[in-house]
């Protein structure tokens, strides 16, 4: 209990530096700002005009979509906030040896390497996600049930834990590839499988390629598990639980790669 | 294993023992072609190794770079089922996949990656001096740099796009005529020269701000949705596609795109390109306009 207050506080204490350090260049933290309001404008814009088009997509309705877009939209923003920003300095942490002063403090060093800075400007998209899911939900007439959205918020957080992992994973292998390619690329490339419904994964080379990436590399559950239980009423306790389990055991295994991933660091050039 | 000898080692030995018998001079020139070739084989070894020291790193980002490919084409395959598998804004299934893979050729041209950056980043710590010490002009000199790497970048990349084309190859219902290719081929490279000329008159507006990184994403990112590079821009509302087909940025990703499919033909085809052509002039006079501009309140800190 006492190393979780210990650790809260320490936290608290990063984010708030962080916070300071991002308004000391106001300009730039509003643009930053700006430049996800324009992304968030252009999925907008790409939902609006496929929608004039059709009425459905891989069996999504039009505000089931919106909510799936604003589901998306958060989670990512979560990410990207809290830790995608932090992973992506690993890389040269170990190309350049600096890593050894993280090494030695008394901290977690998973801890300090994911989690010590907050992208805050990021983190505003969480809020605008979570507004489109709410525009969603109105647009569809969501009955109020607040069992419901508790297992959404906790299918939610079973979302990032999985995406944290895998991106905890990726990251951990620029201790053996050096120089990563920006991680940021990386994740974008990689993520591109969590932007879409399930569902669109059919056909001959395609159904097998949404199995392996639900139940072999489950990215695809970290977005569609929590949207789809939220708006499609179609209760698939056995995915809640798997989606739970997955979560559990990936966080388990990311940190003892992580970790193993250490042991074969080499403090070169320090 | 054993040191290489340099070329002038080499040749001493020989001259030295040129004297001997003839036999040993044939047994001392089979030697000297193994050296050589041992030489030139140790060189390229050495680069091999060189290129592949990040082999993990580029193999994990080769097939990454596919992914948002493959995603996209299933989305569209989920967006025509919806819509019955009729054309949307004229474009066919086939067509909507084959112009998704097509801007990416548009933006193996018109991308300039780095370009605005670095003309402010020499603006800002006083580097751009040297244009102005030598006897070159640095449009001049950025456009050939850039030229020289994009023909190696298109020359590198060729054969992993003929690759992707020819597993799409489906999508692609018939190919262009020769004049429509010959008008498609026009259409790339004067997208490089409105992609390098646009690019560098963003990169002067260094002269003004310190730092135009965060203005650069925004620019980047509206490039991204006002060129056609989401999809094609027939997709928009009426007002919406005539607004933005009458701006320069379509002529990065769509133009060259739908000229291939075949979208632009005719009287609007040659007045497009004769478009892009004067697009192409406005941003080199706007480049150079900004060029002089600039350097008449430049102070050339630092450096």
């Amino acid at each position: 209990m006492q190393v979780l207050t210990r650790y809260l506080r320490l936290y608290f204490a990063l984010g708030r530096y962080g916070l300071a350090r991002e308004l000391s260049f106001r300009v730039n933290f509003l643009v930053k700002l700006f430049v996800e309001v324009l992304w968030l404008g252009i999925l907008l814009a790409f939902y609006k005009t496929v929608f004039g088009k059709t009425t459905n997509v891989g069996g999504w309705t039009e505000p089931e979509y919106l909510f799936f877009v604003g589901c998306y939209f958060a989670l990512a923003g979560l990410i990207e906030a809290l830790f995608l920003a932090n992973c992506s300095e690993f890389a040269e942490l170990v190309r350049t040896g600096d890593l050894d002063f993280y090494l030695l403090k008394p901290i977690d060093e998973q801890f300090l390497v994911t989690c010590r800075d907050i992208d805050w400007s990021s983190m505003a998209n969480v809020f605008m996600g979570a507004a489109v899911m709410g525009i969603a939900l109105y647009k569809l007439d969501w009955p109020f049930d607040p069992a419901r959205a508790l297992v959404f918020l906790l299918m939610f957080a079973c979302g990032s834990a999985i995406a944290y992992s895998m991106l905890l994973l990726l990251t951990s292998a620029s201790v053996w590839f050096k120089r990563n390619q920006s991680l940021y690329e990386l994740w974008w490339l990689f993520t591109s499988l969590m932007r879409y419904p399930r569902e669109i994964f059919s056909g001959k080379w395609a159904s097998p390629m949404g199995w392996f990436f639900s139940f072999v590399v489950p990215i695809l559950l970290v977005v569609n598990v929590p949207a789809r239980l939220m708006v499609k009423f179609l209760d698939d306790p056995a995915l809640v639980v798997f989606t739970a389990a997955v979560a559990l055991v990936l966080l388990f295994v990311s940190r003892k790669f992580f970790r193993y991933a250490l042991r074969s660091y080499r403090s070169a050039s320090s | 294993m054993k040191p290489v000898a340099s070329p002038h080692d080499v040749d001493d030995a020989v001259e030295e023992r040129g004297r001997e018998t003839e036999e040993d001079v044939r047994s001392i020139k089979e030697a000297r072609i193994v050296r050589i070739a041992r030489k030139y084989g140790n060189i390229l070894r050495v680069s091999l190794i060189e290129r592949l020291t990040y082999r993990g790193d580029f193999f994990l980002s080769t097939i990454l770079r596919f992914l948002p490919m493959v995603t996209t084409i299933l989305l569209w395959q989920a967006i025509y089922a919806g819509a019955g598998e009729k054309p949307i804004a004229g474009f066919s299934l086939h067509e909507m996949i084959a112009y998704l893979l097509l801007v990416h050729i548009s933006r193996m041209f018109s991308s300039m990656p780095g370009l605005a950056a670095g003309i402010a980043r020499d603006i800002r710590d006083g580097q751009l001096k040297r244009y102005l010490l030598q006897p070159i002009d640095m449009l001049g000199y950025l456009a050939s740099y850039r030229g020289a790497h994009k023909i190696a970048y298109i020359a590198t990349s060729s054969l992993p796009y003929a690759l992707l084309f020819f597993l799409c190859r489906e999508y692609f219902d018939r190919l262009p005529d020769l004049l429509t290719l010959a008008a498609y081929l026009c259409s790339l490279f004067l997208a490089f020269a409105v992609g390098f000329f646009f690019e560098a008159s963003i990169g002067m507006i260094g002269f003004w701000f310190l730092e135009v990184t965060s203005l650069l994403y925004v620019v980047n990112t509206l490039n991204f949705f006002v060129s056609g590079q989401l999809f094609p821009l027939d997709l928009l509302p009426p007002f919406w596609a005539a607004v933005l087909k009458a701006m320069p940025f379509q002529y990065m990703a769509y133009f060259p795109a739908a000229v291939f499919l075949g979208k632009i033909q005719g009287a609007d085809l040659v007045r497009g390109l004769l478009a892009e052509f004067v697009w192409g002039v406005v941003f080199i006079a706007l480049a150079r306009w900004l060029y002089r501009l600039g350097l008449k309140r430049y102070s050339a800190f630092g450096g």
